[in-house]
């Protein structure tokens, strides 16, 4: 197995300083397919540069027990908004750009820009490129794969091996055409977009799960040996779409107080938590589930504003 | 001076607060004109002429301007980003939220979404509609009509605003969720106009925004009696391929040595880049082009690949990375 970590994109910035993109890449010794792994889009979110932690040390423990058995070439791609990610900003800092409506980008473009366009270049191929995302620092997210049904066709298959616990199916969002996984799918080349844990956090129960869904894809599309045993999928994943999603916003601002847990089974009417004011003893508002069903976002910082998203319910499928 | 509410919200620690418009004009009839401001908390210069704008207007109703009067009703939103206003941010302070990119919005949704659809819902009824936004905060823009997918109407009227430029775009995936797209499925007639920088007060620019909307404002019957001075530049539409965009070949201290608004010559001085630790010019920037200077670059940090500035060209002289800002949202 061959590794190297490699700088894709050098800017100069104003004063001294370079901006690097960097990959790191693992190729095996078979004619395998390519297959990459993206994060860091945005810099306040964690949960993918762990992944890639974890998938590098997997990977190289895998060739000191199994040498040979990587057939493909993997790619990480951990901090794609680098100046983001080291100053803690969830968009790209100095131009206020979200990294993740810059593409497919332009090679002489501004700096957002050009790295959308050298990602796009350097994934030019893959076999499967997952975008790795941590919701935001508001909501946490049980590990998702979101899919835009205009390629629902050729992604659900994958998705639905990926050992996550919700296949989202949502509809065509024109703005969502500026996203890598939009750029990349509408170029042939299959991009999930994975949601899971929260901003600036990590979650390495989450990456685990993941982790052996990736490897299982991978194993099934030739990047591993086919005899390779690997940890079992346990995760069948709900299907959720514009019908069976119902969001709860907050009723008025305050301190929203949870009182269930995340990814647990909730009853039409059954009280979630409730909106309550620093000021007084009084509660506000009371958060109550619209339907039987799982409540599978959850929002994790407390202050709200009217309209505030706290929680989403996927509904129970009612029996025949 | 009596304020409407829009919305009043609450909030979690601070008291309630509304975001304000005024309802000037004559009630029994719809409004004829609607004008935005601050939908941006940076936004400052269409802040400011809105507010003094509207205080004309009710002075006009009032009849306190003899010989002027104020024919038509009009609805004016100094400021929908009223909590970014307050506390200098661009976006909606509490979630960083874009409110431009949350059009048409939704009722029951986000606080984003909510706020995008009351401006919507109370600007729909407005035949003319106008939103009024300054650049960012790296770039000055001189004053301009904008025009997005424009319909032949809107093209003929954008004229009346007695500004120098009037620039036309198509529309792209980006603009898709602004108020100036929302506003496109209600019919009538549309216009963004741009105006300075972000977080600045520029009073010229001020002068000139306000005399182009009571120049409009004469010119499509809504006020009469004004006497307009009669030294408007010459006006020029100016499409997609007659914009040069000036990128940076460079990083560096970007020192601009011109004026928005002004003409130059191909080959005429642009700025300088310098080395911000040497203290050595590293580039002298000229602009390849002739033309009218649309935008320059007011923030002094460049890297390499950013916008210095903007041409307009009256021949299709343009290049291709106008087109690639556009489609990006520059």
């Amino acid at each position: 197995m061959e590794k190297r970590v490699e700088t894709l994109l050098s800017l100069e910035l104003p004063y001294r300083e370079r901006m690097r993109l960097v990959r790191s890449l693992y190729r095996g010794s078979g004619e395998g397919p390519r297959v990459a792994v993206v994060s860091g889009i945005h810099g306040d979110e964690l949960e993918g540069l762990y992944l890639c932690h974890r998938i590098a040390a997997w990977l190289e423990a895998l060739e000191r027990s199994h040498p040979g058995a990587l057939r493909g070439q993997v790619e990480l791609y951990p901090g794609m908004n680098p100046l983001g990610l080291d100053t803690l900003n969830r968009l790209v800092p100095s131009y206020g750009i979200d990294l993740n409506r810059a593409f497919p980008g332009h090679p002489q473009g501004l700096l957002p820009q050009r790295i959308a366009a050298t990602a796009m270049a350097a994934l030019e191929g893959a076999a499967l490129v997952v975008d790795v995302h941590a919701s935001n620092i508001y909501i946490r997210e049980i590990p998702q794969v979101r899919v835009n049904h205009v390629f629902a066709e050729r992604l659900l298959p994958l998705a639905e091996r990926m050992n996550v616990d919700v296949i989202w199916l949502h509809g065509a969002v024109t703005v969502l055409e500026a996203t890598i996984a939009h750029s990349l799918n509408a170029r042939g080349i299959p991009a999930l977009v994975v949601e899971m844990g929260v901003g600036m956090r990590l979650t390495p129960a989450y990456t685990e799960q993941l982790l052996v869904g990736l490897v299982n894809v991978w194993r099934e599309l030739g990047v591993l040996a086919p005899e390779l045993e690997l940890p079992p999928v346990t995760h069948a994943p709900l299907l959720a779409h514009e019908d069976n999603v119902h969001y709860l916003n907050a009723a008025t601002s305050g301190v929203f107080v949870p009182e269930v847990a995340h990814w647990e089974a909730v009853c039409e009417g059954e009280r979630l938590g409730c909106i309550v004011t620093p000021f007084e003893g009084q509660t506000l508002a009371e958060v109550c589930s619209p339907v039987d069903g799982i409540l599978f976002t959850l929002r994790e910082y407390p202050l709200v504003y009217e309209g505030s998203l706290m929680a989403r319910v996927v509904a129970k499928a009612r029996e025949a | 001076m009596e304020a409407k509410t829009l919305l009043r919200m609450s909030a979690p620690l601070r008291e309630d607060f509304d975001i304000s418009y005024h309802d000037i004009g004559p009630q029994d009839r719809p409004p004829r004109v609607a004008l935005v401001g601050g939908v941006h908390g940076e936004a400052l210069n269409g802040v400011f002429v809105l507010s003094r704008l509207a205080g004309f207007l009710r002075d006009l109703a009032a009849g306190r301007r003899p010989g002027l009067e104020l024919a038509e009703r009009v609805l004016v939103i100094p400021a929908v980003n009223v909590l970014g206003l307050n506390v200098h941010s661009r976006a909606w302070p509490f979630d960083k939220i874009e409110i431009n990119r949350m059009f048409p919005g939704y009722e029951a949704g986000e606080t984003t979404q909510r706020v995008a659809a009351a401006v919507l819902k109370l600007t729909r009824s407005a035949y003319y509609r106008i939103d009024i936004h300054n650049s960012n905060a790296d770039l000055e823009e001189m004053p301009q009509v904008r025009l997005y997918a424009p319909n032949d109407d809107e093209r003929a009227s954008a004229c009346l605003f007695g500004l120098p430029a009037v620039v036309e775009r198509p529309m792209n995936t980006i603009f898709t969720t602004s108020l100036a797209h929302a506003w496109r499925a209600c019919g009538g007639e549309n216009f963004v106009l741009q105006a300075g920088r972000a977080g600045e007060l520029q009073p010229r620019h001020c002068e000139e925004l306000f005399r182009a909307l009571v120049a409009f404002f004469d010119r499509t019957g809504v006020v009469s009696g004004v006497q307009l001075a009669d030294d408007e530049e010459d006006l020029h539409y100016y499409g997609l391929r007659q914009s040069f965009a000036l990128l940076s070949d460079h990083a560096g201290f970007f020192v601009c040595r011109l004026e928005v608004g002004r003409w130059i010559h191909a080959g005429d001085l642009v700025g300088h880049i310098y080395d911000g630790f040497s203290g050595e010019i590293r580039a002298e920037v000229r602009s390849p082009v002739s033309g009218l200077v649309g935008s320059v670059r007011r923030h002094p940090l460049a890297c390499e690949g950013d916008l210095l500035a903007r041409i307009f060209t009256l021949d299709e002289s343009g290049n291709d990375v106008e087109a690639m800002l556009h489609d990006q949202g520059q």
